[in-house]
């Protein structure tokens, strides 16, 4: 079988894999998103911290009160934005996931609540809250397969569909519950495996830790991960390949909505109560931190180690912002001008390459 | 010929009073056109003539729309890429198929990937594989790293990766879907002399050309198409490239 151009690839091969790391580095900052954004990262820590340094009473950046805020508030918006990249990479949009956050998370509290899973209850349940994260984590997924099913069914832009399923969620939390905030304060173990902290690391950042390695080898070396890129790159070649691009789909919608749950449990448990119109805007923060990280808004680019830069820089500035005490509009500029700038980068990137 | 329900069992393959239609248009009508052992079919005719919509009807990513399939002599229904798969048929198709987004590598095992049991992929395997075939069919230049995105290379480097990936998979039927339109002059010679070894290891082939005498270099058989059925059919002993050119430029 072998040829002689067989044993030219395999020498080139070779050739590069004798580099030394040093020049793998720089190729790999060269050649993907990535390598962008993990320099703009870099240059962002480094600024905020230099400046935490000369400045330690005006720009607290570097106070331990803030590490601990940043390690604890990272995860909910990385935990969505892992699902909504995934659905990004397979081709489509969810903008549902925000409202969606905080309709779940309000299924899970009552659920808990009402199966005496609060720690102030006289004979307080430990397993209620798992019921209601598992029936809250049920309704999320079942909302993502319904997602897909519309605009699979009908064949329209997701962007569409998960505009109205946006509204429509948004308004179903304050049909179902009102406007009033929900109190969720479980009990253990829930509350630690949650909520807990390990040294400065809070439960949740794990938890995001956890799903961004599931998610790597899921994306990139599991066989499915494959088709998510293949379809969200090009259907037609997909389809003539023999992989089913709706049942592909409907995988990734359901990831993105069981993601949101997660992400809206996640939350309520650290901050110990629900605000129904908490999630709105994280949609677009999350699609934020995915296109910042490299991933392409019309699908089949982009990597868990990208979302994950993504979501570090678009909280850092936030975070940046918050010691400022800029006022909220600040960010979402902030953030607007970066995706901008994002999609020049990953753009210009390519066509470098090419 | 044979009655409603059995085919000939020296055709791997047959279809029988095929028709097609996109809404009202027909794109297939009642065509016959069948594959035997051991044999190279020339697929001809004009720009719109019904080929590629044959050939994708025959992969079965274009289900007909009424008319029956045999497979060694089998009736056999392929309405999905899998059906076909089964049956042994791999294609180049005309439009290619390759995800730009994605390396060569994964480009070549995509849907195919070799994995594990639980299904996470071997990716040393999948390279080597890649590297091994890239160099038998076609051995384009310029293409010497398997992780390089598809998008990036050039046309006839596309067709090539194409073309490996159908004939790595290949049993019993290729179909080439004018493989050669990108191709340099000597990868086209190649490439023909590919389809008749294959044809002497028991893989019989399609090909769609434009190019006549390409067709007369290594087809056995010649079926001319036009308006979505069959014009003139001929073996090669019986024909001339005179003949078949009046044939394709007449209908
Ligand atoms: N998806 C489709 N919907 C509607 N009409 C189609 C579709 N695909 C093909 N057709 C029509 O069917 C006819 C046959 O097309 P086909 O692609 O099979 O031609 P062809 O013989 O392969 O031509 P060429 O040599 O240019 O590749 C054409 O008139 C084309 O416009
Ligand atoms: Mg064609």
């Amino acid at each position: 079988m072998s040829s002689g151009q067989s044993d030219h690839i395999r020498k080139a091969v070779a050739e590069r894999n004798k580099r030394p790391l040093a020049n793998k580095f720089m190729d790999w900052i060269r050649d993907n998103p990535e390598g962008g954004i993990f320099i703009m990262f870099i240059a962002a820590q480094a600024a905020a911290i230099i400046f935490g340094l000369l400045f330690p009473d005006q720009f607290r950046y570097l106070a331990p009160a803030n590490i601990t805020v940043v390690l604890k508030s990272i995860a909910p918006l990385g935990i969505m934005a892992l699902g909504v990249g995934i659905l990004m990479i397979a081709g489509e949009f969810d903008l549902s996931v925000g409202a969606l956050y905080s309709f779940t998370a309000i299924v899970c509290a009552t659920v808990s609540n009402n199966l005496l899973g609060d720690v102030g209850e006289a004979e307080a349940s430990a397993v209620a809250p798992f019921i209601g994260m598992a029936v809250a984590l049920g309704v999320g997924t079942l909302a993502g397969i319904v997602h897909a099913f519309v605009t699979l069914r009908f064949n329209i832009p997701s962007f569409i569909t998960t505009l109205g399923a946006m509204l429509i969620w948004k308004g179903g939390t304050l049909l179902y519950h009102g406007a009033r905030a929900l109190r969720f304060k479980p009990t253990e173990p829930f509350a630690t495996m949650f909520g807990g902290e390990v040294g400065v690391v809070h439960a949740s950042m794990i938890w995001f830790l956890i799903f961004c390695v599931i998610f790597y080898y899921l994306l990139h070396h599991h066989k499915l991960g494959n088709h998510f890129y293949a379809v969200g790159g090009n259907r037609n070649a997909a389809v003539a390949i023999g992989i089913d691009p709706a049942r592909t789909k409907y995988i990734a919608f359901a990831i993105a909505g069981f993601m949101a749950t997660l992400s809206g449990i996640v939350a309520a448990t650290r901050v110990g109560s629900i605000q129904p119109g908490g999630g709105l805007g994280m949609e677009l923060q999350s699609i934020a931190a995915c296109v910042i990280g490299g991933l392409a808004l019309n699908g089949g680019r982009g990597s868990i180690l990208g979302i994950l830069f993504g979501t570090a820089l678009v909280f850092t500035i936030q975070d940046v912002l918050l010691l400022l005490q800029a006022p909220a509009f600040y960010f979402e500029m902030f953030v607007g001008t970066m995706i901008v700038i994002a999609v020049i980068m990953n753009t210009a990137v390519r066509r470098a390459k090419a | 010929m044979a009655s409603n329900t059995e085919g000939s069992s020296d055709w791997l393959y047959e279809a029988r009073n095929i028709t097609k239609k996109y809404g009202s248009f027909t794109a297939l009508d009642s065509m016959n056109f069948h594959i035997a052992k051991n044999e190279v079919v020339g697929l001809l005719g004009d720009n719109g003539a019904g080929k590629s919509t044959l050939v994708k009807m025959i992969s079965g990513i274009n289900p007909p729309t009424s008319g029956d399939i045999f497979v060694n002599g089998k009736k056999t229904e392929i309405r999905t890429r899998s059906d076909s798969e089964a049956a042994g048929i791999e294609t180049i198709y005309q439009d290619i198929a390759l995800v730009d987004s994605m390396s060569i590598t994964r480009n070549i095992f995509m849907g195919r990937e070799i994995t594990n049991r639980f299904g996470f992929m071997d990716h040393k395997k999948m390279e080597d594989v890649a590297i091994d075939i890239l160099g038998s069919a076609v051995q384009i230049s310029g293409i010497d790293d398997p992780r390089k995105e598809v998008g990036f290379l050039s046309g006839g480097q596309k067709q090539a990766v194409a073309i490996a990936r159908a004939v790595h998979f290949k049993r019993n039927i290729l179909l080439l879907d004018e493989p050669t339109s990108a191709l340099s002059v000597r990868e086209t010679e190649h490439l023909l002399k590919y389809v008749g070894d294959l044809k002497k290891q028991g893989t019989s082939s399609v090909l769609v050309t434009h190019n006549l005498y390409h067709a007369f270099m290594v087809c056995d058989r010649f079926v001319v198409m036009s308006h979505g059925t069959k014009v003139f059919e001929a073996t090669k002993k019986d024909t001339t490239i005179e003949e078949l050119t009046d044939h394709v430029i007449r209908t």
